[in-house]
Protein backbone atom coordinates (compact mmCIF):
# COMPACT_ATOMS: atom_id res chain seq x y z
CA UNK A 1 0.00 0.00 0.00
CA UNK A 2 1.52 3.90 -1.07
CA UNK A 3 2.35 6.09 1.35
CA UNK A 4 -0.13 8.46 -0.61
CA UNK A 5 -2.90 5.95 -0.53
CA UNK A 6 -2.35 5.38 3.16
CA UNK A 7 -2.50 9.27 3.89
CA UNK A 8 -5.77 9.34 1.69
CA UNK A 9 -7.50 6.78 3.38
CA UNK A 10 -6.73 8.15 7.27
CA UNK A 11 -7.45 11.29 5.91
CA UNK A 12 -10.91 10.48 4.97
CA UNK A 13 -13.38 11.79 8.41
CA UNK A 14 -15.89 8.16 7.76
CA UNK A 15 -12.56 6.31 7.57
CA UNK A 16 -11.43 7.62 10.97
CA UNK A 17 -14.63 6.45 12.45
CA UNK A 18 -14.49 3.43 10.70
CA UNK A 19 -11.29 2.76 11.81
CA UNK A 20 -11.90 3.60 15.42
CA UNK A 21 -14.90 1.55 15.81
CA UNK A 22 -13.47 -1.54 14.59
CA UNK A 23 -10.69 -0.45 17.06
CA UNK A 24 -13.47 -0.55 19.79
CA UNK A 25 -16.05 -3.98 18.40
CA UNK A 26 -13.21 -6.18 17.16
CA UNK A 27 -11.41 -6.79 20.03
CA UNK A 28 -14.60 -6.91 21.81
CA UNK A 29 -16.19 -9.45 19.70
CA UNK A 30 -13.13 -11.11 20.23
CA UNK A 31 -13.16 -10.74 24.13
CA UNK A 32 -16.61 -11.80 24.78
CA UNK A 33 -16.60 -14.77 22.08
CA UNK A 34 -14.20 -16.63 24.41
CA UNK A 35 -17.00 -17.21 26.56
CA UNK A 36 -20.20 -17.04 24.38
CA UNK A 37 -18.64 -19.91 21.84
CA UNK A 38 -17.58 -21.92 25.34
CA UNK A 39 -21.29 -21.54 26.48
CA UNK A 40 -22.11 -22.45 22.67
CA UNK A 41 -24.13 -19.36 22.91
CA UNK A 42 -23.05 -18.54 19.14
CA UNK A 43 -26.53 -19.45 17.64
CA UNK A 44 -27.92 -17.68 20.66
CA UNK A 45 -25.91 -14.66 19.55
CA UNK A 46 -27.01 -14.97 16.05
CA UNK A 47 -30.75 -14.86 16.82
CA UNK A 48 -30.37 -11.34 18.71
CA UNK A 49 -28.61 -10.01 15.94
CA UNK A 50 -31.22 -10.89 13.56
CA UNK A 51 -33.43 -10.01 16.04
CA UNK A 52 -32.08 -6.62 15.23
CA UNK A 53 -33.69 -6.73 11.59
CA UNK A 54 -36.89 -6.47 12.83
CA UNK A 55 -36.22 -3.58 15.46
CA UNK A 56 -34.33 -1.28 12.49
CA UNK A 57 -37.60 -2.12 10.18
CA UNK A 58 -39.62 -1.16 13.26
CA UNK A 59 -37.43 1.82 13.57
CA UNK A 60 -38.00 3.12 9.93
CA UNK A 61 -41.63 2.56 10.42
CA UNK A 62 -42.12 4.30 13.35
CA UNK A 63 -39.99 7.48 12.07
CA UNK A 64 -36.63 7.21 13.31
CA UNK A 65 -34.34 8.49 10.61
CA UNK A 66 -31.18 6.63 12.97
CA UNK A 67 -33.06 3.03 13.55
CA UNK A 68 -30.31 2.10 16.63
CA UNK A 69 -32.72 2.33 19.85
CA UNK A 70 -35.42 0.80 18.35
CA UNK A 71 -32.72 -1.87 17.17
CA UNK A 72 -31.09 -2.62 20.45
CA UNK A 73 -34.27 -2.78 22.29
CA UNK A 74 -36.07 -4.73 20.01
CA UNK A 75 -32.57 -7.22 20.56
CA UNK A 76 -33.42 -6.70 23.96
CA UNK A 77 -36.98 -7.96 23.64
CA UNK A 78 -35.61 -11.05 21.49
CA UNK A 79 -32.56 -11.96 24.34
CA UNK A 80 -35.54 -11.84 27.06
CA UNK A 81 -37.84 -13.83 24.68
CA UNK A 82 -35.16 -16.49 24.48
CA UNK A 83 -34.11 -16.85 27.83
CA UNK A 84 -37.63 -17.19 29.08
CA UNK A 85 -38.59 -19.20 27.04
CA UNK A 86 -35.19 -21.59 27.73
CA UNK A 87 -35.96 -21.01 31.33
CA UNK A 88 -39.68 -21.89 31.67
CA UNK A 89 -40.30 -24.21 28.38
CA UNK A 90 -39.06 -27.77 27.71
CA UNK A 91 -38.27 -26.79 24.26
CA UNK A 92 -34.68 -27.98 23.04
CA UNK A 93 -32.41 -24.56 22.85
CA UNK A 94 -31.85 -24.72 19.13
CA UNK A 95 -35.69 -25.45 18.43
CA UNK A 96 -36.29 -22.03 20.31
CA UNK A 97 -33.76 -20.05 18.66
CA UNK A 98 -34.95 -21.26 15.13
CA UNK A 99 -38.34 -20.04 15.72
CA UNK A 100 -37.39 -16.78 17.31
CA UNK A 101 -35.07 -16.06 14.62
CA UNK A 102 -37.10 -17.21 11.61
CA UNK A 103 -39.95 -14.68 12.96
CA UNK A 104 -37.86 -11.82 13.78
CA UNK A 105 -36.61 -11.70 9.92
CA UNK A 106 -39.89 -12.67 8.69
CA UNK A 107 -41.71 -9.84 10.74
CA UNK A 108 -38.28 -7.53 9.68
CA UNK A 109 -39.37 -8.52 5.67
CA UNK A 110 -42.67 -8.24 5.78
CA UNK A 111 -42.53 -4.00 7.53
CA UNK A 112 -39.41 -3.23 4.85
CA UNK A 113 -41.23 -3.90 1.93
CA UNK A 114 -44.15 -2.47 2.95
CA UNK A 115 -41.78 0.47 3.33
CA UNK A 116 -40.49 2.38 0.31
CA UNK A 117 -37.09 3.59 -0.70
CA UNK A 118 -35.19 1.57 2.31
CA UNK A 119 -33.43 -1.02 -0.05
CA UNK A 120 -29.82 0.75 0.34
CA UNK A 121 -30.27 0.96 3.91
CA UNK A 122 -31.57 -2.66 4.56
CA UNK A 123 -28.21 -3.80 2.22
CA UNK A 124 -26.35 -1.51 4.64
CA UNK A 125 -27.76 -3.53 7.66
CA UNK A 126 -27.32 -6.77 6.49
CA UNK A 127 -23.57 -6.41 5.31
CA UNK A 128 -22.18 -3.48 7.16
CA UNK A 129 -21.16 -0.53 5.63
CA UNK A 130 -18.47 1.76 7.08
CA UNK A 131 -20.30 5.01 5.39
CA UNK A 132 -23.08 4.27 7.60
CA UNK A 133 -21.00 4.33 10.82
CA UNK A 134 -21.56 8.36 12.34
CA UNK A 135 -19.90 9.36 15.99
CA UNK A 136 -22.34 8.63 17.93
CA UNK A 137 -21.60 4.82 16.61
CA UNK A 138 -18.16 5.51 17.84
CA UNK A 139 -18.53 6.85 20.73
CA UNK A 140 -21.33 4.44 21.93
CA UNK A 141 -19.01 1.35 20.89
CA UNK A 142 -16.03 3.35 23.21
CA UNK A 143 -18.06 3.33 26.17
CA UNK A 144 -19.17 0.01 25.68
CA UNK A 145 -15.66 -1.39 25.22
CA UNK A 146 -14.80 0.42 28.31
CA UNK A 147 -17.26 -0.92 30.50
CA UNK A 148 -18.10 -4.27 29.32
CA UNK A 149 -14.02 -5.34 29.18
CA UNK A 150 -13.91 -3.71 32.51
CA UNK A 151 -16.81 -6.02 33.88
CA UNK A 152 -15.61 -9.09 32.34
CA UNK A 153 -12.38 -8.72 34.47
CA UNK A 154 -13.60 -7.80 37.42
CA UNK A 155 -15.95 -10.60 37.02
CA UNK A 156 -13.60 -13.23 34.93
CA UNK A 157 -13.34 -15.68 37.85
CA UNK A 158 -17.18 -16.30 38.34
CA UNK A 159 -17.60 -16.00 34.40
CA UNK A 160 -14.97 -18.53 34.19
CA UNK A 161 -16.36 -20.99 36.70
CA UNK A 162 -19.79 -20.46 35.19
CA UNK A 163 -18.68 -21.40 31.94
CA UNK A 164 -16.62 -24.48 33.22
CA UNK A 165 -19.39 -25.46 35.28
CA UNK A 166 -22.47 -23.71 36.44
CA UNK A 167 -23.24 -26.20 38.97
CA UNK A 168 -19.45 -25.89 40.61
CA UNK A 169 -20.28 -22.38 40.34
CA UNK A 170 -23.44 -21.98 41.98
CA UNK A 171 -21.68 -24.28 45.13
CA UNK A 172 -18.81 -21.70 44.95
CA UNK A 173 -21.42 -18.88 46.07
CA UNK A 174 -21.55 -17.27 42.35
CA UNK A 175 -25.13 -15.96 41.55
CA UNK A 176 -25.02 -18.18 38.18
CA UNK A 177 -28.33 -16.53 37.38
CA UNK A 178 -27.83 -13.25 37.64
CA UNK A 179 -24.92 -13.40 35.94
CA UNK A 180 -26.25 -15.21 33.27
CA UNK A 181 -28.91 -12.41 32.46
CA UNK A 182 -25.68 -10.10 32.69
CA UNK A 183 -23.98 -11.24 30.12
CA UNK A 184 -26.96 -11.89 28.03
CA UNK A 185 -27.66 -7.95 28.17
CA UNK A 186 -24.02 -6.98 27.52
CA UNK A 187 -23.85 -9.59 24.32
CA UNK A 188 -26.94 -7.84 23.13
CA UNK A 189 -25.37 -5.08 23.18
CA UNK A 190 -21.98 -5.98 21.75
CA UNK A 191 -23.96 -7.73 18.74
CA UNK A 192 -25.96 -4.90 18.07
CA UNK A 193 -23.46 -2.37 17.71
CA UNK A 194 -20.93 -4.41 16.27
CA UNK A 195 -24.15 -4.19 13.39
CA UNK A 196 -22.69 -1.27 11.58
CA UNK A 197 -19.01 -2.74 10.94
CA UNK A 198 -20.60 -6.26 10.41
CA UNK A 199 -24.33 -6.07 9.12
CA UNK A 200 -26.59 -8.56 10.42
CA UNK A 201 -25.81 -11.58 9.11
CA UNK A 202 -21.95 -11.90 9.50
CA UNK A 203 -22.04 -10.44 12.98
CA UNK A 204 -21.48 -13.88 14.81
CA UNK A 205 -18.62 -14.74 12.72
CA UNK A 206 -16.42 -11.75 14.66
CA UNK A 207 -17.66 -13.49 18.18
CA UNK A 208 -16.51 -17.02 16.96
CA UNK A 209 -13.77 -17.12 14.90
CA UNK A 210 -11.52 -15.31 16.65
CA UNK A 211 -11.52 -17.58 19.84
CA UNK A 212 -12.02 -20.90 17.62
CA UNK A 213 -8.62 -19.79 16.09
CA UNK A 214 -6.72 -18.63 18.99
CA UNK A 215 -7.75 -22.01 20.48
CA UNK A 216 -5.37 -23.49 17.98
CA UNK A 217 -2.65 -21.49 19.16
CA UNK A 218 -2.85 -21.60 23.29
CA UNK A 219 -2.73 -23.66 26.24
CA UNK A 220 -4.90 -21.92 28.62
CA UNK A 221 -7.05 -19.38 28.85
CA UNK A 222 -5.01 -16.74 29.56
CA UNK A 223 -3.48 -16.94 26.12
CA UNK A 224 -6.64 -18.17 24.27
CA UNK A 225 -7.77 -14.56 26.11
CA UNK A 226 -5.41 -12.42 24.29
CA UNK A 227 -5.15 -14.37 20.75
CA UNK A 228 -8.49 -13.90 20.59
CA UNK A 229 -8.58 -10.12 21.45
CA UNK A 230 -5.41 -9.66 19.07
CA UNK A 231 -6.67 -11.47 16.17
CA UNK A 232 -10.23 -10.02 16.68
CA UNK A 233 -8.28 -6.40 16.27
CA UNK A 234 -6.26 -7.42 13.25
CA UNK A 235 -9.46 -8.83 11.50
CA UNK A 236 -11.68 -6.06 11.96
CA UNK A 237 -8.72 -3.14 11.46
CA UNK A 238 -7.66 -5.41 8.16
CA UNK A 239 -11.33 -5.64 7.25
CA UNK A 240 -11.89 -1.96 7.42
CA UNK A 241 -9.30 -1.33 5.45
CA UNK A 242 -9.91 -4.19 2.75
CA UNK A 243 -13.08 -2.37 2.43
CA UNK A 244 -12.18 0.82 1.61
CA UNK A 245 -9.41 -0.52 -1.43
CA UNK A 246 -11.85 -3.15 -2.50
CA UNK A 247 -15.13 -0.84 -2.28
CA UNK A 248 -16.48 -4.03 -0.85
CA UNK A 249 -19.11 -4.66 1.86
CA UNK A 250 -16.90 -4.10 5.63
CA UNK A 251 -18.56 -7.20 6.92
CA UNK A 252 -17.60 -9.37 4.37
CA UNK A 253 -13.97 -8.35 4.31
CA UNK A 254 -13.36 -8.30 7.96
CA UNK A 255 -14.81 -12.63 8.12
CA UNK A 256 -12.31 -12.84 4.81
CA UNK A 257 -9.44 -11.74 6.75
CA UNK A 258 -10.99 -13.74 10.58
CA UNK A 259 -10.70 -16.81 7.77
CA UNK A 260 -7.56 -16.24 6.47
CA UNK A 261 -5.86 -15.90 10.46
CA UNK A 262 -8.29 -18.93 11.17
CA UNK A 263 -6.73 -21.30 8.98
CA UNK A 264 -3.41 -19.62 9.42
CA UNK A 265 -3.94 -20.84 13.49
CA UNK A 266 -5.52 -24.01 12.82
CA UNK A 267 -2.09 -24.95 10.40
CA UNK A 268 0.24 -23.81 13.00
CA UNK A 269 -1.17 -25.50 15.60
CA UNK A 270 -0.93 -28.60 13.87
CA UNK A 271 2.49 -27.96 12.96
CA UNK A 272 3.23 -27.59 16.45
CA UNK A 273 1.49 -30.80 17.88
CA UNK A 274 2.87 -32.26 15.36
CA UNK A 275 6.72 -31.38 16.23
CA UNK A 276 6.08 -31.43 19.73
CA UNK A 277 3.51 -34.60 20.46
CA UNK B 1 -30.11 -52.60 61.85
CA UNK B 2 -33.09 -50.33 61.74
CA UNK B 3 -35.02 -49.23 58.68
CA UNK B 4 -35.37 -45.46 58.92
CA UNK B 5 -34.57 -44.67 62.90
CA UNK B 6 -32.76 -41.93 64.41
CA UNK B 7 -32.70 -43.40 67.76
CA UNK B 8 -29.03 -44.39 67.71
CA UNK B 9 -27.68 -41.39 65.89
CA UNK B 10 -29.67 -38.15 67.46
CA UNK B 11 -27.73 -39.06 71.24
CA UNK B 12 -24.95 -37.59 69.95
CA UNK B 13 -24.44 -35.00 72.04
CA UNK B 14 -24.38 -30.93 71.92
CA UNK B 15 -22.97 -30.33 68.72
CA UNK B 16 -25.34 -30.89 65.73
CA UNK B 17 -24.68 -33.22 63.13
CA UNK B 18 -23.32 -32.11 59.57
CA UNK B 19 -26.47 -33.08 57.96
CA UNK B 20 -29.97 -33.08 58.88
CA UNK B 21 -33.00 -33.49 57.15
CA UNK B 22 -36.34 -33.83 57.71
CA UNK B 23 -39.24 -35.09 55.55
CA UNK B 24 -37.50 -33.54 52.32
CA UNK B 25 -39.95 -34.07 49.40
CA UNK B 26 -39.10 -33.33 45.79
CA UNK B 27 -40.96 -33.27 42.68
CA UNK B 28 -39.70 -32.61 39.50
CA UNK B 29 -41.89 -32.45 36.54
CA UNK B 30 -44.19 -34.16 38.19
CA UNK B 31 -42.42 -37.07 39.09
CA UNK B 32 -42.15 -37.76 42.85
CA UNK B 33 -38.69 -37.96 43.44
CA UNK B 34 -37.64 -37.55 47.55
CA UNK B 35 -40.66 -38.48 49.42
CA UNK B 36 -39.64 -37.64 52.93
CA UNK B 37 -35.96 -38.35 53.28
CA UNK B 38 -35.09 -38.47 57.00
CA UNK B 39 -31.22 -38.01 57.67
CA UNK B 40 -29.14 -37.66 60.40
CA UNK B 41 -25.41 -37.79 59.61
CA UNK B 42 -22.55 -37.08 62.53
CA UNK B 43 -19.16 -35.27 61.32
CA UNK B 44 -16.00 -37.36 60.67
CA UNK B 45 -17.77 -40.05 58.59
CA UNK B 46 -17.59 -41.73 54.99
CA UNK B 47 -20.97 -41.78 54.32
CA UNK B 48 -22.41 -43.69 50.81
CA UNK B 49 -26.10 -43.43 49.24
CA UNK B 50 -26.83 -46.09 47.34
CA UNK B 51 -29.98 -46.71 45.67
CA UNK B 52 -31.08 -47.80 42.02
CA UNK B 53 -31.33 -45.24 38.94
CA UNK B 54 -33.88 -42.59 39.60
CA UNK B 55 -34.10 -43.75 43.41
CA UNK B 56 -32.93 -39.66 43.84
CA UNK B 57 -29.68 -39.70 44.88
CA UNK B 58 -27.98 -37.12 42.98
CA UNK B 59 -31.40 -35.37 43.67
CA UNK B 60 -30.93 -35.14 47.07
CA UNK B 61 -27.23 -34.35 46.79
CA UNK B 62 -28.43 -31.24 44.97
CA UNK B 63 -30.89 -30.63 47.57
CA UNK B 64 -27.93 -30.53 50.14
CA UNK B 65 -26.00 -28.14 48.25
CA UNK B 66 -28.90 -25.80 46.98
CA UNK B 67 -28.95 -26.60 43.96
CA UNK B 68 -32.59 -28.39 43.74
CA UNK B 69 -35.55 -26.54 45.97
CA UNK B 70 -37.34 -28.71 48.23
CA UNK B 71 -41.25 -28.77 48.04
CA UNK B 72 -41.50 -29.92 51.70
CA UNK B 73 -39.00 -30.74 54.80
CA UNK B 74 -35.96 -29.09 56.20
CA UNK B 75 -32.76 -29.25 55.14
CA UNK B 76 -29.81 -28.25 58.02
CA UNK B 77 -26.15 -28.35 57.61
CA UNK B 78 -24.05 -27.79 60.82
CA UNK B 79 -27.52 -27.28 62.30
CA UNK B 80 -28.43 -24.04 60.23
CA UNK B 81 -30.48 -24.05 57.12
CA UNK B 82 -28.63 -23.73 53.94
CA UNK B 83 -27.37 -20.47 53.05
CA UNK B 84 -24.67 -18.83 51.11
CA UNK B 85 -22.59 -19.06 54.71
CA UNK B 86 -23.07 -22.42 55.61
CA UNK B 87 -22.97 -23.50 51.86
CA UNK B 88 -19.09 -21.82 52.10
CA UNK B 89 -18.33 -24.84 54.26
CA UNK B 90 -19.09 -27.25 51.56
CA UNK B 91 -17.43 -28.41 48.64
CA UNK B 92 -19.06 -29.84 46.13
CA UNK B 93 -17.43 -32.84 43.44
CA UNK B 94 -19.78 -33.16 40.43
CA UNK B 95 -20.14 -36.16 38.03
CA UNK B 96 -18.70 -34.88 34.57
CA UNK B 97 -17.73 -31.92 32.86
CA UNK B 98 -19.96 -30.36 30.09
CA UNK B 99 -17.09 -28.05 29.40
CA UNK B 100 -15.63 -27.52 25.38
CA UNK B 101 -12.95 -28.34 24.61
CA UNK B 102 -12.62 -25.16 22.56
CA UNK B 103 -12.21 -23.51 25.96
CA UNK B 104 -8.21 -23.63 26.71
CA UNK B 105 -9.08 -23.49 30.56
CA UNK B 106 -6.23 -25.03 31.74
CA UNK B 107 -5.68 -27.24 35.07
CA UNK B 108 -3.41 -24.72 37.21
CA UNK B 109 -6.17 -21.63 35.92
CA UNK B 110 -9.65 -23.63 37.01
CA UNK B 111 -7.67 -24.44 40.40
CA UNK B 112 -7.26 -20.77 40.71
CA UNK B 113 -10.64 -20.05 40.37
CA UNK B 114 -11.46 -22.13 43.95
CA UNK B 115 -8.96 -19.80 46.12
CA UNK B 116 -10.06 -16.73 47.19
CA UNK B 117 -6.44 -15.50 47.13
CA UNK B 118 -5.84 -16.25 43.42
CA UNK B 119 -8.95 -13.64 42.87
CA UNK B 120 -6.77 -12.11 40.03
CA UNK B 121 -5.23 -15.10 38.72
CA UNK B 122 -5.23 -13.45 35.19
CA UNK B 123 -2.75 -11.33 35.67
CA UNK B 124 -0.85 -13.39 38.27
CA UNK B 125 2.66 -15.49 37.13
CA UNK B 126 2.10 -19.65 36.84
CA UNK B 127 4.94 -19.18 39.71
CA UNK B 128 3.00 -17.00 41.94
CA UNK B 129 -0.24 -19.33 41.23
CA UNK B 130 1.47 -22.77 41.83
CA UNK B 131 3.04 -21.06 45.56
CA UNK B 132 -0.81 -20.99 46.12
CA UNK B 133 -2.42 -23.89 45.21
CA UNK B 134 0.69 -26.53 46.19
CA UNK B 135 -0.32 -28.18 49.10
CA UNK B 136 -3.70 -29.63 47.56
CA UNK B 137 -2.29 -30.01 44.22
CA UNK B 138 0.27 -32.13 46.12
CA UNK B 139 -1.89 -33.57 48.35
CA UNK B 140 -4.38 -35.18 45.57
CA UNK B 141 -0.86 -36.03 43.38
CA UNK B 142 -1.63 -33.61 40.07
CA UNK B 143 1.50 -31.52 40.12
CA UNK B 144 2.08 -32.96 36.63
CA UNK B 145 -1.33 -32.02 35.00
CA UNK B 146 -1.37 -28.31 36.30
CA UNK B 147 -0.74 -27.13 32.62
CA UNK B 148 -2.76 -29.39 30.46
CA UNK B 149 -6.65 -27.89 29.53
CA UNK B 150 -9.39 -29.17 31.90
CA UNK B 151 -10.97 -30.64 29.10
CA UNK B 152 -9.12 -33.11 27.68
CA UNK B 153 -8.49 -34.30 30.89
CA UNK B 154 -9.12 -38.31 31.44
CA UNK B 155 -11.91 -39.64 33.99
CA UNK B 156 -9.43 -40.42 36.37
CA UNK B 157 -7.32 -37.20 36.30
CA UNK B 158 -10.30 -34.52 36.09
CA UNK B 159 -11.70 -36.42 39.55
CA UNK B 160 -8.37 -35.62 41.29
CA UNK B 161 -8.49 -32.45 39.92
CA UNK B 162 -12.02 -31.96 41.13
CA UNK B 163 -10.95 -33.21 44.95
CA UNK B 164 -8.02 -30.44 44.83
CA UNK B 165 -10.71 -27.58 43.58
CA UNK B 166 -12.73 -28.84 46.98
CA UNK B 167 -9.97 -28.83 49.04
CA UNK B 168 -8.64 -25.05 47.78
CA UNK B 169 -11.97 -24.26 49.55
CA UNK B 170 -11.11 -25.98 52.65
CA UNK B 171 -14.17 -27.38 53.14
CA UNK B 172 -15.87 -29.13 56.27
CA UNK B 173 -18.22 -31.27 54.32
CA UNK B 174 -17.28 -33.02 50.96
CA UNK B 175 -20.00 -34.15 48.90
CA UNK B 176 -19.33 -36.33 45.59
CA UNK B 177 -21.64 -37.41 42.81
CA UNK B 178 -20.73 -40.89 41.14
CA UNK B 179 -17.19 -39.72 41.59
CA UNK B 180 -15.74 -42.88 39.75
CA UNK B 181 -17.92 -43.03 36.85
CA UNK B 182 -15.82 -43.86 33.53
CA UNK B 183 -13.28 -44.43 36.21
CA UNK B 184 -11.20 -47.70 35.61
CA UNK B 185 -11.00 -50.17 38.60
CA UNK B 186 -7.32 -49.41 39.82
CA UNK B 187 -8.01 -45.68 39.18
CA UNK B 188 -11.29 -46.41 41.42
CA UNK B 189 -9.34 -48.32 44.31
CA UNK B 190 -6.63 -45.26 44.63
CA UNK B 191 -9.16 -42.61 44.34
CA UNK B 192 -11.40 -43.70 47.12
CA UNK B 193 -7.98 -44.88 49.19
CA UNK B 194 -7.22 -40.87 48.64
CA UNK B 195 -10.35 -39.88 49.70
CA UNK B 196 -10.22 -41.93 53.01
CA UNK B 197 -7.30 -40.57 53.67
CA UNK B 198 -8.23 -37.37 53.15
CA UNK B 199 -11.18 -37.74 55.51
CA UNK B 200 -8.80 -38.98 58.27
CA UNK B 201 -6.12 -36.21 57.87
CA UNK B 202 -8.51 -33.33 57.39
CA UNK B 203 -11.94 -34.49 60.06
CA UNK B 204 -13.63 -34.21 57.14
CA UNK B 205 -17.43 -35.64 56.12
CA UNK B 206 -17.69 -37.06 52.92
CA UNK B 207 -20.70 -38.30 51.44
CA UNK B 208 -20.57 -39.71 47.87
CA UNK B 209 -23.14 -41.28 45.50
CA UNK B 210 -22.40 -44.20 44.67
CA UNK B 211 -23.33 -47.49 42.33
CA UNK B 212 -20.45 -49.43 42.61
CA UNK B 213 -21.57 -51.40 45.51
CA UNK B 214 -17.93 -53.81 46.86
CA UNK B 215 -16.32 -50.03 46.83
CA UNK B 216 -18.80 -48.40 49.06
CA UNK B 217 -18.45 -51.81 51.39
CA UNK B 218 -15.11 -51.41 51.72
CA UNK B 219 -14.28 -47.76 51.95
CA UNK B 220 -17.80 -46.12 53.48
CA UNK B 221 -18.27 -45.91 56.98
CA UNK B 222 -22.17 -45.18 56.73
CA UNK B 223 -24.66 -46.73 54.32
CA UNK B 224 -27.90 -45.23 53.41
CA UNK B 225 -29.94 -47.08 51.00
CA UNK B 226 -32.07 -44.61 48.93
CA UNK B 227 -35.29 -45.16 47.21
CA UNK B 228 -37.42 -42.28 47.18
CA UNK B 229 -37.13 -42.74 51.22
CA UNK B 230 -34.63 -43.87 53.27
CA UNK B 231 -34.76 -47.40 53.30
CA UNK B 232 -31.84 -48.25 55.49
CA UNK B 233 -29.48 -47.29 56.64
CA UNK B 234 -26.26 -48.06 59.34
CA UNK B 235 -22.77 -49.54 58.71
CA UNK B 236 -21.76 -51.27 55.33
CA UNK B 237 -21.93 -54.96 57.38
CA UNK B 238 -24.96 -54.64 58.70
CA UNK B 239 -26.74 -52.68 55.35
CA UNK B 240 -25.58 -54.35 52.68
CA UNK B 241 -27.16 -57.80 52.72
CA UNK B 242 -29.75 -58.92 50.23
CA UNK B 243 -32.52 -59.00 52.48
CA UNK B 244 -32.09 -55.00 52.84
CA UNK B 245 -30.87 -54.40 49.22
CA UNK B 246 -33.64 -56.01 48.38
CA UNK B 247 -36.19 -53.14 49.57
CA UNK B 248 -33.98 -50.84 48.10
CA UNK B 249 -33.60 -51.75 44.55
CA UNK B 250 -36.31 -53.47 44.27
CA UNK B 251 -35.04 -56.81 42.96
CA UNK B 252 -33.20 -59.41 44.12
CA UNK B 253 -29.62 -58.76 44.52
CA UNK B 254 -27.15 -61.91 44.93
CA UNK B 255 -24.75 -61.58 46.80
CA UNK B 256 -21.10 -63.52 45.97
CA UNK B 257 -18.01 -63.68 47.79
CA UNK B 258 -15.20 -61.10 47.28
CA UNK B 259 -11.78 -61.45 47.45
CA UNK B 260 -10.16 -58.28 49.54
CA UNK B 261 -6.93 -57.95 49.95
CA UNK B 262 -6.64 -59.11 53.39
CA UNK B 263 -7.24 -62.65 51.93
CA UNK B 264 -10.57 -63.75 53.63
CA UNK B 265 -13.71 -63.69 51.55
CA UNK B 266 -16.40 -61.77 52.67
CA UNK B 267 -20.03 -62.14 51.18
CA UNK B 268 -21.73 -59.31 50.10
CA UNK B 269 -23.80 -58.28 47.70
CA UNK B 270 -23.82 -56.99 44.31
CA UNK B 271 -26.13 -55.59 41.52
CA UNK B 272 -26.52 -56.67 38.21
Amino acid sequence: MGMAIRIRMLSEPYMQRALLVALCMGPLCALMGVFVTARRMAFFSDTISHGALAGVALGFWMGFSDPTVPMIVFSLMVAGVLVWLQENTELLSDTILAVVLSGSVALGIVILSSLKGYRGEIQSYLFGDILAIGWADLRLGFVLLVVVSFGLFSNLTRLTLVTAHPELAHSCGVPVRILNYVFVVALTFVVTLSIRLLGIILVTSLLVIPPAAARSLSCNLRQQICFSVLLGLVASLGGVVGSYHFDAPCGPMIVLVCLVLFVAAFLFGRLKGRVRP
Amino acid sequence: MKASTHAGLSRAGAVPPVIEARGVEVTISGHPILKGVDLLIPGGQVVALIGPNGSGKTTLLRALLGLQSVDRGQILLFGQPLDRRVLRRVAYVPQKLAMESGFALSVREFLALASDRALHWFWKSHAALDKLLMPAVEEVQIVDLLDRPLAKLSGGQFQRVMVAFALLRNPDLLLLDEPTAGVDAPGEYTFYELIGELQRRRGLTVVLVSHDLSMVYRHATMVYALNGVICCEGKPEDVMNADSLKRAYGIHVAPYQHHHHHGHGHSHPHVE
